[in-house]
């Protein structure tokens, strides 16, 4: 019982770190751009498949693929904003959510069109095996991604508050006409921003890959998370998300291991419902 | 009104519409598969239609319809298989199911004022859950398909070998959801719905109860989707897990959306025209390979939205004011004649 327990927390709070960082993707584009992508498990999807894809075909180990996946992703996040999002600024709100909605049906679609709908899976990965602590059992794999996670979470704090682009980013998110007046043009910030968001999310998909097979409809569970960890983050603090990030995980394992797998995504629903009911801005969010 | 005025464009067009709709079993129907796609259209075009009172006209995006349609189909189901309850009662229960778990989720959320992005999570969030709930519930639901048995009399069961029947009730179940569609645009609970979206806090000054009007609207809309689900699960025959579709609600959204939020006839007209050219697509593209028909189909409701985002029904209202003028002149009316309509 304590057992089990245990090696749940610790497996939740591994697969936490990565829901942080895929939330991170999202967190940004709805903060700074107030972009709601209903697309964005989508994006997790498709960087899974590109992993895959350059994996296989270089014989490289998932956890390297993201150095070629991450530039795809990125240059697919600023066709994307070119294309699609840039057109939906102006208009009303429920437009965006045809139009993203409209492209996670097209993603799916092409996923399902290129790489059939069998699942896909890599080679095991030179970080495989598992690494043990008395009882307990950490998979490597899980760690190493986790710390990646961890690492770049800190890395993109950073960005944001010291660097030049990452400053315009937040303040176009402040004051879009007072960021503009300050020769921010938000086009070119907008595009950066979502060309950010979506290049993390070839990172996370990386990793996941390193122990997950992917399939093309693979895209609502990671969608579905990601916004359950931004609603309990709360939208400004990324300590905050990667505390979210692991509350997910952790409900999502335990709910796994005492109640049922095909239950595990019911628990970090019962979360996301209770947190907009009673804390609508999340748990440590500024608005 | 005069009998001029009966035979303006408006009517003339509905009247031919209803008519094809009539006649389209009397020509297709040696091709079973033209009738179930008929069919099918028919289902999205009533299923947009009730999203229009929760979306177009309550202003909530809701993503939910698949959650309300599966409980009305499992319900009916559950209650034919176990108890040998007929679908014509059966479905009315399930319509009562699916509101009163509407109601159970709509009266905190609407409490709270969860609006927008996070009630349209939560509401898609809802389709999620009850699949895997019934996907555990091995009693009324689980993994594999659960049939409905045909019994003596078609009839009774709602089971019939060919789909003309079905056809013809889900056009009788449109017509009456335009018709609720129209009663409660025109109604006290449609103005006050229109006016919350405008600035609901101005209007609850007034003395408007918004939670109420919202959960009114839902509860209309969960009501007509379980229903139109007890008819659903009759057509196909069994029920299962996979009718909590997420990708389903969402397309029902879109062709709100994407008819024009607030026309009364838009979600319909939408429905009858993207998903009639999903099918054909599908028809002529789904041989060679799988998932190009909706990929050809993404790009185009991507391009709707994104050029007419205001929706397909003022296209349609532009070109019946022309039409009108047309007639108008042709019959040698007065141009105050333009003007009243």
């Amino acid at each position: 019982m304590f057992e089990t327990a245990t090696q749940g927390i610790i497996t939740g709070i591994l697969m936490g770190a990565i829901y942080a960082l895929i939330a991170l993707g999202l967190s940004i584009v709805f903060g700074i751009m107030n972009v709601t992508n209903f697309a964005h498990g989508d994006f997790v999807m498709l960087s899974m498949y590109l992993s895959f894809a350059v994996g296989s075909a270089l014989a490289w180990d998932a956890v390297a693929t993201p150095l070629i996946t991450a530039p795809l992703m990125f240059l697919f996040g600023i066709i994307t904003y070119y294309l699609l999002i840039d057109r939906t600024l102006r208009q009303m709100y429920v437009v965006q959510l045809a139009v993203t909605v409209g492209l996670q049906i097209l993603m799916r679609s092409a996923a399902l069109i290129i790489w059939q709908a069998q699942p896909r899976a890599l080679q095991y990965s030179f970080i495989q095996g598992n690494i043990q602590i008395g009882d307990f059992q950490i998979l490597t794999s899980r760690l190493f991604s986790a710390v990646v996670s961890l690492i770049f979470i800190a890395g993109m704090a950073y960005f944001l508050s010291k660097t030049w682009a990452g400053r315009a980013m937040r303040a176009a998110s402040d004051d879009l006409g007072a960021a503009s007046l300050m020769g921010v043009n938000y086009h070119k910030t907008y595009a950066l921003t979502f060309a950010i968001g979506s290049s993390i999310t070839a990172l996370a998909g990386g990793l996941v890959m390193s122990f997950q097979q992917t399939d093309p409809v693979g895209g609502i569970r990671f969608g579905l998370l990601s916004w359950a960890v931004l609603a309990l983050a709360g939208l400004g603090s990324l300590p905050g998300l990667i505390v979210a990030g692991i509350i997910v995980g952790v409900v999502e394992s335990l709910t796994v291991s005492f109640f049922d797998p095909r239950s595990r995504l019911l628990g970090v629903y019962a979360i996301f419902i209770l947190v907009l009911w009673l804390r609508p801005r999340g748990l440590f969010g500024r608005r | 009104m005069n009998v001029k005025n009966l035979f303006n464009p408006r009517n003339i067009l509905i009247l031919i519409g209803v008519g094809i709709a009539l006649a389209i079993p009397l020509i297709f129907n040696a091709s079973q598969y033209v009738m179930l796609l008929m069919t099918t259209v028919l289902l999205y075009a009533i299923l947009a239609s009730a999203w229009n009172i929760i979306g177009g006209m309550a202003g909530q995006l809701d993503l939910a319809a698949a959650a309300y349609l599966g409980l009305g189909a499992f319900t009916t189901g559950t209650l034919l298989i176990r108890w040998n309850i007929t679908p014509w009662v059966g479905m009315f229960l399930g319509g009562l199911v699916a509101t009163a778990l509407a109601m159970l989720i709509g009266f905190p959320l609407f409490g709270f004022k969860v609006k927008e992005l996070w009630y349209a999570l939560s509401s898609s969030a809802l389709v999620v859950v009850l699949q895997s709930l019934f996907m555990m519930w091995n009693e009324v639901g689980g993994p594999t398909e659960k049939y409905l048995p045909i019994g003596t009399s078609p009839w009774y069961s709602l089971r019939f070998n060919d789909y003309m029947p079905y056809y013809y009730l889900m056009l009788i179940i449109l017509v009456v959801v335009l018709l609720v569609n129209r009663w409660i645009r025109y109604s006290k609970l449609g103005y006050s719905l229109l006016a919350l979206g405008e600035d609901e806090d101005a209007v609850e000054v007034l003395g408007v109860n918004s939670q109420s009007s919202k959960l009114k609207a839902l509860a209309i809309y969960a009501f007509i989707c379980g229903v139109v689900g007890g008819i659903f699960a009759s057509i196909y025959g069994y029920v299962h897990p996979a009718f909590f579709d997420t990708s389903m609600s969402m397309e029902i959204a879109i062709l709100g959306i994407v008819g024009g939020m607030g026309f009364i006839y838009g979600p319909a007209l939408a429905a009858i025209v993207m998903v009639s050219f999903r099918e054909v697509l599908r028809a002529s593209l789904g041989s060679q390979l799988a998932g190009l028909y909706l990929a050809v189909y993404a790009i185009i409701l991507i391009v709707v939205a994104l050029y007419q985002p205001r929706g397909i029904a003022p296209l349609v209202e532009r070109g019946i004011k022309k039409a009108q003028t047309y007639f108008v002149e042709l019959t040698r009316g007065r141009r105050a004649d333009i003007k009243s309509h």
